[in-house]
């Protein structure tokens, strides 16, 4: 019989005999080794060449998973939460290495028993996925099921689940697709694994069912505030960027205010009025994101043949993360990008300026510089929209309107709070 | 219950014991580059926490976390930025496991007869009582099958683990607890027996013997708190007992003696026994302070890579080993002709053999008394503090003594004023011929008549202090006045 992971064995090698359970061992990790979980819990790794035997004492017998019923209280509301993979929702078997959740409602009772006080819950995942490897077609998917949801009469609101990394871009990507909003749509997630006494993933997921029961109805982010596990806040969707990579308070909101602050508890301080009420109308979705969207981060001294992919590709239109106020090299013949940009502008491929120092707002004609991109490039520039969101506005913007002109002229508008009309003092380094 | 004199019979108990030993090493902390020296800054940073029992690999809650959970405490961390970083604060995953550290452990491993095993892996050890703020404790497993020759004989070392220390409690309160994140993360070796202490006196002996080998490796810590003591302990219808937190070594045998009492107190009322962690206090006794943790404890830490240690490394180790301290301090006895208690702690400090081979004039036992006893008296007879003097300072006045510069008398003085930041004149302490000092005391004899030897030692040595030496100034003084 061939020992497969997880089962009990007893291995016999050059330096003697250990008892314990076969441990699965990553791919990617160097071979030779065969990893045994012994008795006391440790894992050690043993050279395979030193190994003579290894005899099966006991096969590998799947856990059941313990599923209790669940009490539905009609004073509570309903509470949906949808998942889409990440640190969150990933739960490893350590005995053969695979994951096994699959985060119905059970799983997220059975990992905080209070939710059940909050609300009535229900869970489906829809996906499970890294959101590194998200990309038009996974919003696409993420806008239907929120939006079937949202039309639920009994849903009271939604609760978002996926990985952080770009969980800046769904938000943004969900903001724009959802149209009259009337109940909260809440992404969360967690900063530090859930099989870890002090994962970010307890308080992060209990104050957003609270935000999903509350007034403030925006799509927007339920994450740490700070390292206390004290609050979360609520920073609008089109507004909110991962600023640090690992710290659980990495998601900060960008020249706006927080919505709000939400307490364990229940409790919501409103921290700016901007924000939209319940109501009841059906929630509209438009949903589809072009894939012909570039977004470029400019570099003193980079090649302007770079913009020769976009043309060569017949991309819709590119974003480019600009220096400061819109600055890209225009003087020097050898570095200039206006000779390229105007090529895009002539081949109907608008280009659209954003700034790299993520706070702010650039501007078209301070200096002269500026004027050669905007007047003389005809790039548009995009007013304290962050990047990520230009990006994926643009993605949404070109799966609905192919005109040149009307794309140009929707990108520095308004439309899902991503740009703001005054430049808040205190919002920077929030 | 603890009043009973008889002597205990341990084998007619059926008594069960073994130790694990916590020692601390140097360097960084295990899983970031902070220092693992503790400052003691004041905190200039804070965080509040909460824990959870999360569901462990084997799908079970951890008895152990389950009761912390049930107290649903809130843990206020605080640090200086001087020795915390973000790794200690669970807000950035763990840096590689630290090689320093690392080499230290695998140096005691060999010194204590374990197989070094070919691949490390890195466990998380579920904690939730807030010690650790990430709520487990990183270890792992790095030499197993060790022993130790002890006078009722071999002694089995099972397992060496190299871990992260925890956080220090700086206080508790309603539903509270208070932490300093300084020594969280500095580089733990856990070494623990088997089961075959045989008693009371042979646990003291076992944990004596396990630290002379740590205090004989380089990259250990020393000094208090660096090492920490517990003891397993039961007897036959007993239940299994962990106590820890023994800072001294002759506690142990005390510590032992109450608890199997305590246990055969409990017993003889026909109570039943839970595994359980208590706490050695100060008088000897024990209070309880958890359930014992069971397997569901440990699970992999996916965030450190494994650690192969390949065959030449541990050639290369095995090689370079030191020698054990019990033989460097014979050594030295026998070589320089040190006492036994100077040359344990010349054994530990390895500026005497530098000095005693660069300053070849100076008696090695005036080396030896310099480093290691005038410092004391610095600061009991002056109440100076030692730690003031450099390296250098020392070799200046080594110099000095080896040029025949000072008298060895002045040795002390020269340091003090070292301490005081004073100016030093070397000719001031020069040392004064016999036939000098004698013409010098028969003038002083003459100038006040009638005195004793005991008056005129104290007008000799008010003038020559630091260039004559008592003895001698004895000696002349007692041929004058035997005149």
């Amino acid at each position: 019989m061939k020992p497969q992971a997880g089962d009990k064995v007893r291995v016999k090698s050059s330096d003697g005999e250990y008892e314990g359970i076969l441990m699965p061992r990553p791919e990617i990790f160097e071979k030779g080794f065969l990893v045994l979980k012994l008795e006391n819990g440790y894992n050690i790794g043993i050279d395979e060449k030193k190994v003579s035997k290894v005899d099966v004492l006991e096969q590998y017998g799947k856990p059941e998973q313990g599923h209790r019923e669940r009490k539905h209280d009609p004073s509570l509301p309903t509470i949906s939460i949808l998942s889409f993979g990440g640190t969150i929702s990933s739960k490893v078997d350590y005995r053969t290495g695979g994951t096994y959740a699959d985060y119905t409602a059970e799983d997220f009772v059975q990992m905080m028993p209070e939710l059940e006080s909050v609300a009535n819950l229900r869970a489906r995942k829809v996906m499970g996925i890294m959101s590194e490897d998200m990309s038009p077609e996974e919003w696409e998917a993420m806008a239907k099921a929120i939006h079937a949801e949202l039309n639920e009469k009994e849903v009271a609101g939604v609760v978002v689940t996926q990985g952080t990394d770009t969980l800046h871009f769904s938000t943004a990507a969900i903001s724009f697709a959802l149209r009259n909003l009337s109940k909260p749509v809440v992404f969360t997630a967690a900063q530090r694994s859930i099989d870890r006494g002090s994962s970010d993933a307890f308080m992060n997921l209990l104050c957003a069912v609270h935000a999903a029961k509350g007034g403030i109805v925006e799509v927007m982010t339920c994450m740490h505030g700070s390292l206390d596990d004290d609050s979360c806040l609520l920073i609008r969707g089109t507004k909110v960027r991962k600023m640090h990579t690992s710290r659980r308070d990495a998601f900060r909101p960008i020249n706006e205010l927080p919505l709000a602050r939400v307490f364990p508890d229940g409790k919501i301080e409103v921290l700016n009025q901007n924000h939209r009420k319940r109501s009841s109308g059906a929630v509209s979705v438009s949903g589809q994101f072009s894939r012909d969207v570039g977004l470029l981060y400019a570099y003193p001294g980079m090649d302007p043949d770079i913009l020769d992919f976009f043309l060569e590709k017949k991309y819709g239109g590119v974003v480019i993360a600009a220096t400061a106020l819109g600055h890209l090299p225009v003087t020097n013949e050898r570095n200039s990008l206006i000779p390229k940009l105007k090529k895009l502008r002539d081949g109907g491929i608008p280009v659209f300026i954003t700034t790299q120092t993520v706070y702010g707002r650039v501007h078209p004609y301070v200096y002269t510089n500026l004027r050669k991109l905007s007047i003389g490039a005809g790039c548009t520039f995009c007013e304290d929209m962050l990047p990520e969101v230009a990006y994926i506005k643009l993605c949404w913007i070109l799966a609905q309107h192919k005109d040149v002109e009307k794309v140009r002229e929707l990108m520095p508008t308004n439309i899902a709070g991503e740009i703001t009309t005054r430049s808040d003092v205190e919002s920077f380094l929030y | 219950m603890h009043g009973d004199n008889q002597e205990l019979d341990y084998k007619k108990l059926g008594f069960r014991c073994g130790l694990e030993i916590h020692q601390q090493l140097e360097g960084s902390k295990l899983f970031c580059n902070c220092p693992t020296l503790n400052s003691a800054e004041k905190a200039d940073y804070g965080a509040m926490r909460k824990l959870r029992a999360v569901v462990g690999e084997t799908g079970k809650i951890d008895i152990a976390a389950a009761h912390e959970m049930g107290k649903g405490r809130t843990f206020l961390y605080e640090s200086h930025s001087s020795d915390t970083c973000l790794v200690e604060y669970d807000e950035e995953p763990p840096f590689p496991l630290d090689r320093e550290a690392l080499g230290a452990g695998l140096r005691v491993a060999l010194l204590l007869n374990a197989k070094i095993v070919d691949e490390i892996h890195v466990m998380r050890k579920i904690v939730i009582d807030g010690s650790n703020v990430t709520g487990f404790q990183r270890t792992a497993l790095i030499a197993l099958d060790g022993w130790i020759e002890t006078s009722e004989g071999r002694v089995g070392i099972p397992l060496i683990c190299l871990e992260e220390e925890a956080a220090q409690k700086l206080g508790e309160g309603e539903g509270k607890a208070r932490y300093k994140l300084d020594r969280l993360g500095i580089p733990l070796l856990e070494i623990a027996t088997s089961a075959s202490i045989r008693s009371a006196e042979h646990a003291k002996e076992v944990a004596s013997r396990i630290g002379m080998v740590l205090r004989s490796v380089e990259g250990v810590r020393r000094g208090l708190g660096t090492i920490r003591q517990d003891v397993n302990i039961s007897i036959e219808k007993g239940a299994r007992t962990e106590i820890k937190g023994f800072q001294e070594l002759r506690s142990i045998p005390k510590v032992i003696e109450f608890e199997v009492r305590r246990q055969q107190h409990l017993i003889s009322e026909g109570k039943k026994l839970s595994k359980e962690v208590r706490k050695a206090e100060p008088d000897f006794t024990t209070s309880f302070l958890r359930p014992l943790p069971g397997a569901a404890r440990l699970y992999p830490e996916t965030d450190v890579l494994p650690v192969k240690v390949s065959k030449e490394q541990i050639r290369h180790i095995r090689e370079n080993l030191p020698k054990l301290r019990d033989e460097r301090i014979k050594e030295l006895m026998e070589g320089y002709k040190l006492p036994h208690d100077v040359a344990k702690e010349a054994a530990e400090d390895g500026r005497f053999e530098a000095m005693a081979g660069r300053f070849r004039n100076i008696p090695p036992q005036l080396v030896a008394q310099t480093l290691f006893t005038t410092p004391k008296e610095l600061k009991s007879r002056l109440n100076l503090d030692p730690s003031k003097l450099s390296e250098g300072d020392y070799e200046e006045v080594f110099g000095y003594l080896d040029q025949g510069k000072i008298a060895k008398d002045a040795v002390i003085e020269l340091l003090a004023r070292k301490i005081r930041g004073e100016k030093i004149d070397v000719s001031r302490f020069a040392g004064i011929s016999d036939e000098e000092l004698e013409g010098e005391i028969r003038k002083i004899v003459a100038e006040k008549p009638g005195l004793s030897a005991g008056g005129y030692m104290g007008l000799v040595m008010a003038k020559f202090r630091g260039k004559a030496e008592g003895k001698k100034v004895m000696e002349i003084l007692r041929k004058l006045m035997g005149d």
